[in-house]
């Protein structure tokens, strides 16, 4: 017993204050014991909980990961300065940020709107809260009110204290933006967790699980660090599966130079359950359509992991292996499959950042640059040039999760709404049963998956599960109302979230899947008539 | 980096619990894992998957698709969560390195 006691003093005297900032010696979460509410189908807004996540801490990223990364590889010494330092740089270069920063009045109509703090009862993840985590410094350091009368002024040093609550809230919000749609001024309070990420990143406290995946993007091309001769292989198992299944030679290209369309699309998409269905979906539809296209091998992601952690750099040099794909292999169109933050990337960003996508790099002016597979697909239903047989998909009761990013940072088609109204519609022509979920839980004030933004590692998954909860509750409703048996998906990560959450709420996982998964089931193969 | 006994046999593991070494994987070391997990004694049908996912990576240095398991060791399409509960518990068995975290977040259930 003595000896024991005296371990446990020994390494309480080595905490250094990064593990205090990132809870390193911290006992880990076990994801088994984590459970999920029951669901009543109603979103209540919880008594308050103070502190209740304060536990709950994504692991770190290594010292090796850090540097790779081109970031200090542990925690440095002036930090609090250097902390500044970066603030200070920040306001600078994204004005915004001073503006949100600023103009904050505490009318408290974002309190309630943030599914982790409906789902944890933490009123640090209420979004004025957590915003205010990096607010009070900014008014300590940056404005005249905060230097003269401090915490009078809701002023306050960065300490180790504050600097371990950045850490811990600013890694429970999934910067899906819903807190900033009943904003009355606006303010986006993702852009505040991507800074206040950013500044953690430049001096020395990383997420690992955000960080080790940019690495592996930058060194492979994907994600999950699948080399050409694995997508290679796996893509051509992926053909011979159909060719059994529907009797169909559907192929599966890969680098295939001067192929009509080049199709960028999640990773998870070639490897990971329901995600290669709705790939297999994506196939059979330029199968049908007689459109030649291509994958490719260097540029085998369409996600993007640098925008989670609020670096320009990192999400620009990830997204020029895509200009030079385009360089390569020469595509007349550009067309993104279901994933949330990579539309919103690519349809945000790749103009101004890897682009412009346009005639000089041999792109077909008459399309969208880029477009959404959705869109593409529509287009083709509506045109005529394939069928869906809807009957085949009668035993499918389904209702639509609008994603975060998609829903509130981008668009399709040529109409305002084009983003809720597009994947609606393309469920619609491949189904007879649709069910629509709460109109407060969809399109503009859809809830995120609770993974998103980075949060999709298993030592939170107590985060994940409370951030689904008012999804749930909410497809609970619509199941007990209509039946509703099929979570229809256009995102990798709410995929992979809910596939992962949902046995925890008693739904069998088998219910999620994605959009074109549907298409696939129902697109009538073979000759045209 | 742990080490373990396992009826007279010496195991190494690395931190998390992976074999350390891939080479030194056999019928035994595959129960000793196993047992850690829960599993053994294992049957035929899961020394099939194990060894097809061994074949896999030593081909290609990743991980296969899980359809492609079932299908090359002619199983129900199903068969690795059935067999191991999920992926990433059969890979350890298999006495692969340590999958990358992105893996692991769309495979471990």
């Amino acid at each position: 017993m003595a000896e024991t006691a005296d371990t446990a003093a020994e390494q309480e005297e080595v905490l250094t204050d990064q593990d205090i900032v990132t809870g390193a010696k911290e006992p880990s979460l076990k994801p088994a014991d984590v459970k999920a509410p029951e669901l009543t189908g109603d979103i209540q807004i919880p008594h308050l909980v103070k502190g209740a996540m304060a536990k709950s801490k994504c692991h770190a990223a290594k010292p090796e990961t850090m540097e790779a990364m081109g970031f200090p590889g542990r925690l440095v010494d002036n930090w609090e300065e250097a902390a500044v330092k970066k603030l200070g740089e920040l306001l600078t270069k994204y004005k915004s940020l001073q503006v949100y920063l600023d103009i904050c009045v505490r009318c408290g109509s974002c309190t309630d709107k943030c599914q982790f703090f409906l789902g944890s009862k933490d009123p640090k993840n209420m979004p004025v809260a957590r915003a205010d985590l990096l607010r009070k410094v900014y008014k300590k350091y940056f404005t005249t009110e905060g230097k003269i009368f401090g915490s009078l002024a809701g002023a306050a040093k960065l300490d180790l204290e504050l600097l371990g609550e950045w850490y811990t809230y600013f890694h429970q919000c999934s910067q899906c933006r819903r807190c900033s749609v009943f904003c009355p001024y606006g303010i986006d309070t993702a852009e505040i967790s991507m800074a206040a990420r950013e500044i953690m990143d430049s001096i020395g406290i990383g997420q690992k699980y955000v960080n080790t995946v940019l690495v592996k993007l930058h060194e492979i091309g994907n994600n999950l660090g699948m080399n050409p001769k694995a997508l290679k292989a796996t893509m051509e198992s992926t053909e011979e599966d159909i060719q059994e299944e529907d009797g169909v030679a559907v192929k599966l290209p890969v680098d295939q130079v001067g192929a009509e369309v080049l199709l960028i699309t999640p990773s998870a998409d070639f490897f990971a359950t329901p995600h290669i269905e709705s790939l297999i979906g994506y196939a059979k539809v330029f199968h049908q359509a007689g459109i030649s296209w291509t994958l490719s091998s260097t540029a085998s992601e369409a996600g993007n992991f640098g925008m989670f952690i609020g670096s320009y750099e990192h999400m620009q040099k990830a997204a020029m292996r895509i200009r030079k794909a385009i360089e390569e292999l020469k595509p007349k169109r550009l067309i993104v499959g279901e994933c949330g933050h990579a539309w919103r990337i690519a349809y945000a960003f790749w103009n101004t950042m890897i682009g412009p996508l346009d005639n000089s790099l041999g792109l077909k002016l008459e399309y969208p640059r880029p477009q959404h597979i959705c869109e593409y697909t529509l287009d083709l239903v509506e045109r005529g040039a394939i069928k869906l047989d809807k009957s085949a998909n009668d035993d499918v009761i389904p209702t639509f999760h609008d994603s975060c990013n998609v829903a509130r940072a981008t668009r399709m088609g040529d109409r305002p709404g084009g983003q809720f109204e597009i994947p609606r519609a393309l469920i619609n022509a491949a189904c007879n049963r649709y069910v629509e979920m709460d109109s407060d839980t969809i399109k503009e004030k859809t809830f995120c998956c609770g993974g998103g933004g980075g949060l999709l590692s298993d030592e939170i998954l107590d985060v994940r599960v409370q951030g689904a909860m008012p999804r749930m509750q909410a497809y609970h409703a619509i199941k007990e109302e209509n039946g509703a048996n099929f979570f229809a998906l256009i995102c990798a990560i709410c995929k992979a979230q809910f596939t992962k959450v949902f046995p925890k709420y008693g739904i069998p996982m088998i219910e999620v899947g994605g959009i074109h998964q549907l298409v696939a089931k129902a697109i009538e193969l073979g000759a045209k008539e | 980096m742990a080490v373990i006994e396992y009826e007279g046999a010496t195991i190494e593991l690395d931190d998390d619990g992976y074999l350390a070494d891939m080479n030194t994987w056999n019928d035994t070391v595959a129960n000793a894992l196993a047992e850690r997990e829960g599993l053994s004694p294992l049957t035929y049908d899961q020394l099939d998957i194990l060894m097809f996912m061994r074949q896999f990576y030593q081909k290609h240095s990743f991980f296969p698709i899980v359809h492609a398991v079932c299908k090359n060791v002619r199983q129900p399409g199903d068969c690795v969560s059935d067999e191991f509960m999920d992926p990433v518990t059969a890979w350890k068995i298999a006495g692969l390195p340590k999958p990358d975290d992105e893996v692991i977040a769309y495979l471990k259930r």
